[in-house]
């Protein structure tokens, strides 16, 4: 069975994962989520490309509060987000497992449960690990 | 002037604000109020007025003020640009007094928002629902991430962020109309609850309620109306380029970083002729702390990285060397989107003209700058000159 996720256009491939961005043929821009243009460069040539797995935190802050609706969880706990440069793109993730980060700091992306639907299926997003 | 044609000259003659806070009734209640304050500042009526544009980011509709102002027929623009919007607002109404010829403009601006942060729709910003659910879609996390990587790079202390708090609360607490009037020490402000982390709870602004209006007027009109009016030198306003690090982005490109508050706050100044070392009493977005640190570097008004040491020695307290945030701010005047802009040009202006309603800058101030910053990534910035008997 497929895994469930919270928006399937935003990985290239689950085993192993991948975020899926776009990459500009006019100008290199690497952006994420994948879109059909590029606003670098305001070209339109752009194709979709699985982006590097691995970076390192470029800013980290923590979510100490429940967001507002639409934000979806089982049972809120305080919990990490963060950039990560992943070398063509710097992504906005969760940071996982730990609520004190270094800029810096080496990480790899990783699959990660978001909530649970009322039929029991975990639905997962993407986040980042320490390495 | 040096020289410039004065009829392609706007000056601020009047000015009208509500207190700030909490509201019970209609926002309208609260534009109405400015405007006949602002109308009364300068002691005309609202059948002088030949040009208005108002702004909100709530859900009523500015140009049906003159439903309570009166019908004499006047053309009414709308703005709605977030944050930003008061200064755009002020610069439709200088743009329309100088291309069609008109002598006097009221600009308003208000809101009345409800408790607690703003809930921001995705789909409202292009952006998947994946973004709300996973609990992204949050202005004050994002202003945090912001201020981790500029005091990083900049090699700032974070306690320079409970320095920013303590001076606002300071001069809210002195300002009359202000809404947060109890003083913060730095290590309250430190100590307190961690919202996003490196930011606590006294280091953000809130939604709240409040109206401010102005009264423009064009060439030598506008010395006929006011003793001391304020000439509009510049008002710029500019969106994002490529690299500029913007509320809601799920991406950020690896490039060189810009901002358009470094774009507006250059073009303010070459328009006005004026350096950011010649400003006695600036206004700068200061949603929260970090933002306040952010600006002061970005808008040129100090040099970046300078802010740990200018906050330490007090350089941007009411007698340092650059006093900004006279009236406490975001920070303790709260955030109604649509006044906020006008209540930052309103403070300058009242500060140059030796009339603060709160701390009053010494020395006689002739030049002030302001800048408000917002979603989508657009800024507005304007300088501010007294004329007189010296210029």
């Amino acid at each position: 069975m497929s895994i469930q996720l919270v928006d399937a256009s935003l990985f290239a491939s689950t085993e192993p994962v991948a975020l899926q961005g776009s990459a500009c043929a006019t100008c290199g821009a690497h952006v994420f989520p994948a879109q059909g243009s590029c606003p670098m460069c305001a070209g339109v040539d752009v194709s979709n490309v699985a982006l590097p797995t691995e970076g390192t935190v470029w800013s980290w802050t923590t979510q100490n509060f429940a967001p507002k609706a639409p934000f979806r969880t089982d049972e809120f706990h305080p919990f990490s987000i963060g950039y990560v440069d992943l070398g063509s793109v710097i992504v906005e993730g969760w940071l996982l497992d730990k609520t004190e980060w270094v800029i810096g700091e080496p990480v790899r992306l990783a699959l990660a449960k978001a909530w649970t639907n009322d039929d029991g299926t975990v639905v997962h997003t993407y986040g980042f690990e320490a390495i | 002037m040096s020289g410039a044609n004065i009829d392609n000259e706007v000056y601020i003659v009047g000015g009208g604000m509500t207190e700030f806070g909490r509201f019970d009734g209609e926002d309208q209640e609260l534009a109405e109020q400015a405007m006949r304050e602002a109308l009364a500042d300068c002691n005309i009526t609202w059948a002088d007025v030949d040009f208005a544009v108002g702004g909100t980011n709530g859900e009523t509709k500015p140009d049906n003020m003159v439903a309570r102002m009166g019908l004499t027929g006047l053309p009414f623009i709308t703005v709605k640009n977030g944050c930003a919007t008061g200064g755009v607002a002020l610069m439709t109404a200088r743009n329309g007094l100088i291309a069609e010829g008109r002598d006097i403009a009221v600009v308003v601006g208000y809101d009345n928002h409800a408790r607690g942060a703003f809930a921001a729709s995705p789909a409202r910003y292009g952006i998947g629902d994946w973004y709300g659910e996973t609990g992204m879609m949050v202005t004050t996390s994002y202003f945090a991430l912001k201020i981790r990587r500029y005091l990083h790079e900049h090699g700032i202390d974070e306690r320079t962020l409970g320095y920013v708090s303590e001076k606002a609360f300071d001069y809210g607490s002195a300002h009359p109309l202000a809404w947060r009037r109890k003083p913060v020490s730095v290590d309250e402000a430190i100590d307190s609850d961690v919202i996003n982390a490196p930011l606590t709870r006294f280091m953000f602004c809130s939604p709240d309620a409040g109206a401010v209006a102005l009264v423009l007027a064009r060439g030598k009109r506008a010395f006929e109306l006011c003793e001391n009016p304020i000439r509009l030198a510049a008002v710029e306003l500019r969106g994002r380029r490529p690299g500029s690090f913007e509320v809601f982005s799920p991406w950020l490109s690896t490039g060189e970083r810009t901002s358009p508050s470094i774009d507006a706050a250059q073009a303010a100044f070459a328009t006005a002729g004026i350096t950011p070392d010649q400003v006695q009493v600036a206004q700068l977005q200061d949603t929260d702390s970090g933002a306040e640190i952010i600006h002061l570097g970005e808008t040129g008004l100090c040099a970046n990285g300078e802010q740990g040491v200018g906050y330490l020695n007090g350089d941007y307290k009411i007698d340092g060397k650059l006093p900004v945030n006279t009236d406490g701010g975001c920070l303790a005047n709260g955030e109604p989107v649509g006044a906020s802009g006008l209540r930052q040009v309103h403070e300058v202006m009242r500060q140059l003209q030796g009339r603060a309603l709160g701390q009053q800058v010494p020395n006689n101030p002739r030049i002030g700058f302001t800048h408000v910053y917002g979603a989508p990534g657009i800024s507005a910035c304007t300088v501010l000159v007294k004329e007189g008997a010296n210029s």
